[in-house]
């Protein structure tokens, strides 16, 4: 396959040169970088989500959502080294289509973050104390959340077995 | 290869879970998918746990986080499950690298603080608002500390024959 004008550019970054020239440790590092990233999203978004949803129901949602900036850390971390790896090996994320499903569910979860913040639900949830349940709106919202990241996760473990079957 | 490894590494059970028999394909990718979701809850919602202990969140009711522990154990038993499956379809990988006795030993550290870190929370009384004793703070730290090092090795240990090429002996 012809390399396509935004793959030339990319391979003629700096970034790319550095990926490529320090990938033997840089790599592996920020796969480990990803997947404490990831877990720590999983770890504090999850858990909000879950108390939405209605387990731990005594907790207060303002008190759950301050684990919120944790989480937040945790997917610019994954952000960051999920660059590194794409200006490092662009053909092998673009042409997958593992990487093309979890570009779609990280969409979704990003637009459902727009619809918890940006209406009155996050507003809504906020006067609510500790013991109530959340109101439909929100459960969905959460419920949505969960099952984004989750589908982010496995298409994410999945992109090696959805390699292109070539190499720019 | 170790004749005790070979009768794991060359039975049917062991092609099975690495996709070598009809229809086995989607077993491997379905066991390392189960163990990185599983890894996501346990160690990030240990990770939650440990940073309310150390005062993130003062105001989230800490015996109300323990009712999340029984959640975090269930994904710690999916990934001794699917752990096991991975080291039943690769034990001469996993056994002779190093890292993964490093692993095995953070794993037993890390459901040992998990476990103490999830009864400090339990038993903390109601209403308190911070965990006063140093020993849990400690015990938080230790816990953080512990995934760490345990995602670390757990990566680490897909890069078994370079770190051979590093010049890394391996045991056995």
């Amino acid at each position: 396959m012809e390399i396509e004008p935004w793959e030339a550019f990319i391979r003629s970054t700096a970034l790319h040169t550095l990926v490529r020239h320090y990938e033997p440790w840089l790599w592996p590092l920020c796969e480990t970088l990803h997947y404490l990233g990831l877990s720590l999203l999983l770890g504090t978004v999850g858990l909000f989500d879950l108390r939405v949803l209605g387990v731990a129901r005594g907790i207060p949602f303002q008190a759950i959502h301050r684990l919120i900036p944790w989480g937040i850390g945790g997917y610019v971390l994954n952000i960051i080294t999920g660059i590194v790896f794409f200006f490092g090996h662009p053909d092998q994320y673009f042409y997958n289509n593992a990487f093309r499903f979890k570009a779609l569910f990280m969409a979704i979860a990003g637009l459902n973050v727009v619809a918890f913040y940006g209406t009155s639900a996050f507003r809504e949830l906020a006067t609510l104390k500790g013991g109530m349940e959340a109101p439909m709106r929100a459960k969905i919202i959460a419920g949505t959340s969960l099952a984004m990241w989750v589908s982010v996760l496995i298409c994410g473990r999945l992109l090696t077995f959805f390699r292109p079957p070539f190499f720019h | 290869m170790d004749s005790f490894l070979a009768f794991f590494e060359n039975s049917t059970f062991a092609g099975w879970i690495r996709g070598e028999l009809d229809g086995s394909t989607l077993v491997f990718p379905v066991v390392v998918t189960l163990h990185t979701i599983g890894m996501g809850f346990v160690a990030g919602g240990s990770a939650a746990i440990d940073l309310r202990l150390l005062g993130v969140a003062r105001k989230l009711p800490l015996e109300l986080m323990g009712r999340f522990l029984p959640l975090l154990w269930l994904a710690f038993v999916v990934n001794a499950v699917s752990g096991i499956l991975l080291l039943i379809a690769y034990p001469t990988k996993a056994l002779t690298n190093p890292v993964f006795y490093f692993k095995v030993c953070m794993i037993a550290l890390a459901a040992w603080l998990l476990h103490r870190t999830g009864d400090a929370a339990m038993r903390a009384p109601e209403g308190e608002q911070e965990a006063e004793v140093a020993n849990t703070k400690m015990l938080a730290i230790a816990s953080l500390g512990c995934w760490i090092a345990l995602i670390t090795a757990g990566r680490l240990l897909a890069y078994t024959r370079r770190w051979e090429m590093l010049g890394i002996p391996s045991v056995g």
